[in-house]
């Protein structure tokens, strides 16, 4: 019985764009079926090839408070964005892996590329090498926008802190000022063009390195050595001591899943040694620890994150910026499925600093931040899912203290 | 499409025969040379994936051959009928259920993961949630169509459910063989339906003597 929906959106030259791009994705899975499933596995020449797309669309109101802005100078809510996925594997053990994406203000580029091994017909024990996936946390490997019951990203992997792997504040005033400003943010030591902050978590960008995963269905492990930091991945390592950072996974039923992650490495660039020589020794690193819960049943799915960082900050000798710089985020999401094909879910957010004492006053370093989203999904079809929700925003420094905003997203992927 | 077409039309061309059900008639058999599966449903390929999942076997897809149109005795069906798809391995055994409307389907997960079965099919739209290991949720079909199921979690797991107005139709087995029993004498159209089309067509007729008819196809 065909399900095929008589219509992908309303008129419009976005939505026609994007109902091309859905179409040529689908192609001829959705033809045949009437349904959009995965396409099954092909030989090519003797290698077994899986591929995989996505695209969506997501148009929301002006965010002059920048709350949703990203690390490519465009807004979170204004973007188009296609992903493919290849997994070629010559040989049952081995696998060659990469996602290119295409996406407003970030171009096309190779979002990963890695090998993977694996030894074991089970798959229990693996090693991957490359650009990978981050084994912190939770949702950084969860696939995105599907498994994204809303429109925005949590605080934690999306909003841009005032600090820069680039440059460094001379003094805790200098880092006052900025507060609420991670759009733009500068500082007069290192590279001192203004330039937007990092977000605890980069989603946007995956490190590079290695990394091995063992484990069985109630308990697993993952453990990586890379050339960046959660919130500065990189393509090489250069002269810099790598990050290390793992993930442990209990799962102790079926419908619970809790985890713990580390992750400690080298955040601040070597352009900024360069530039500064005399800076003080050593304080480079961002470290971090978190845990993650995901628990469903029934119609309900409920995950939460909470993550604590801290940056170590080369200081140029001014007081000010001896202890570490800290910060913390939560989020608690849920989805209820209301009918087929037809949920709700809500998320609330918080980002929140370490104080910092200035010259005049105490302050947190950055502006802590509240968000609360809650919106609804349709799943026209498998494999098509438009989504809407309202975005409220609060923040306790810079020149926007609030914001109301509303989203839609429409996402189709194979 | 046609698939849907030839089930739906399945009630209203009954009407126009006069023909009843006896309780003999002939068998309907034969043979489906079905193409064989390269390899197994995989998971949907996700950079952000860590490892790669356990080598899968290669599930069985078999066929289902049935009469397009049917006597219109045929269509005196017993509501209080049960079947039983599970979800054991990541799959749905068996890949293709065919019953008769009013039937209810059971869905016991076997599994010891989470498995959330749904189906957006203008058939049949139902979603059971996530339930776990010894649990089992039924759903009620009560309209003759085809109805894609899924799993929300397993993305390579799917099956077909092929809900009839008549019982004239059978899976074929492991060999790709059928038999349809009990057909009253008459002339038919017998088709083929394989993953989600019918693939083939044909007029067939039972004997007023009855006995067996024997018919094959081959689906590539």
């Amino acid at each position: 019985m065909s399900c095929v929906p008589s219509a992908v959106g309303s008129a419009g030259s976005r939505a026609l764009v994007l109902a091309a791009a859905i179409a040529v994705l689908a192609g001829g899975a959705a033809a045949a079926s009437g349904q959009i499933v995965s396409v099954p596995p092909v030989k090519i020449a003797g290698v077994t090839v899986l591929v995989a797309g996505d695209v969506s669309a997501t148009y929301g109101g002006a965010d002059p408070g920048w709350f949703l802005y990203t690390n490519y100078e465009t807004s979170a809510l204004r973007r188009l964005r296609a992903g493919i996925t290849v997994d070629a594997r010559p040989v049952r053990w081995l696998a060659f892996v990469a996602d290119v994406r295409a996406e407003t203000g970030a171009g096309v580029r190779a979002y990963a590329w890695f090998v993977r091994i694996t030894p074991l017909r089970s798959g229990l024990l693996s090693f991957q090498a490359g650009r990978i996936p981050p084994v912190f946390g939770a949702r950084a490997r969860r696939s995105y926008p599907q498994d994204n019951p809303l429109v925005a990203d949590p605080l934690m992997y999306q909003y841009l802190t005032n600090l820069r792997p680039d440059a460094v504040p001379a003094s805790a005033d200098d880092l006052i000022r900025m507060r609420g400003r991670g759009w733009l943010a500068s500082y007069p030591v290192g590279n001192r063009d203004s330039h937007t902050g990092v977000p605890l978590i980069d989603m946007t960008r995956w490190d590079s390195g290695i990394e091995g995963r063992v484990g069985t269905p109630t308990l697993e492990a993952a453990a990586a050595v890379t050339a960046g930091t959660l919130s500065n991945p990189r393509s090489i390592a250069g002269p810099i001591r790598p990050q290390v950072s793992g993930h442990l996974a209990w799962r102790p039923a079926a419908a619970v899943t809790v985890g713990a992650s580390f992750a400690h490495g080298t955040f601040f660039d070597q352009t900024l040694r360069v530039l500064r020589p005399d800076l003080q020794p050593g304080h480079d690193s961002q470290s971090a620890a978190g845990i993650d819960a995901d628990v469903s049943a029934g119609r309900w799915l409920v995950r939460g994150e909470l993550v604590f960082s801290q940056w170590r900050v080369p200081s140029a000798g001014t007081a000010g910026l001896a202890a570490p710089l800290g910060a913390g985020s939560a989020y608690l999401e849920s989805r209820l499925k209301l009918w087929p094909g037809v949920f709700v879910a809500a998320r609330a957010d918080r980002l929140w600093f370490s104080t910092v004492a200035g010259s005049t006053a105490s302050a947190t370093w950055d502006a802590n931040v509240t968000r609360l989203e809650a919106g609804a999904g349709w799943t026209i079809r498998r494999g098509l899912l438009v989504k809407a929700s309202g975005i409220a925003n609060w923040r306790d420094g810079g020149r926007v203290r609030r914001e109301y905003l509303a989203a839609v997203q429409l996402v189709a992927w194979f | 499409m046609r698939n849907g077409i030839a089930l739906l039309l399945v009630a209203a061309l009954a009407l126009l025969r006069p023909a009843t059900v006896s309780t003999g008639g002939g068998v309907i058999r034969g043979l489906v040379e079905l193409p064989r599966p390269q390899a197994a449903a995989e998971p949907r390929p996700s950079a952000a994936v860590i490892g790669a999942p356990a080598v899968r076997p290669i599930e069985l897809r078999p066929a289902v051959v049935y009469l397009t149109a049917a006597p219109r005795g045929a269509f005196e069906l017993d509501d209080s009928a049960r079947a039983s798809m599970r979800q054991q391995d990541e799959t749905f055994v068996p890949h293709v259920l065919a019953v008769t409307t009013g039937t209810t389907v059971e869905f016991p997960n076997v599994d010891a993961t989470y498995h959330n079965v749904f189906s957006l099919s203008k058939t049949k739209a139902f979603d059971l949630g996530r339930y776990g290991r010894g649990a089992s949720k039924s759903v009620r079909f009560s309209r003759p169509g085809v109805v894609h199921v899924f799993c929300e979690i397993h993305s390579h797991m799917s099956a077909y459910i092929v809900v009839f107005a008549h019982r004239f139709f059978a899976v074929t087995d492991a060999a790709g063989r059928f038999a349809i029993p009990d057909v009253p004498p008459g002339t038919y159209t017998l088709a083929v339906w394989y993953e989600g089309e019918v693939r083939d067509t044909r007029q067939i007729t039972v004997p007023d003597a009855g006995g067996d008819v024997e018919s094959n196809f081959v689906v590539r």
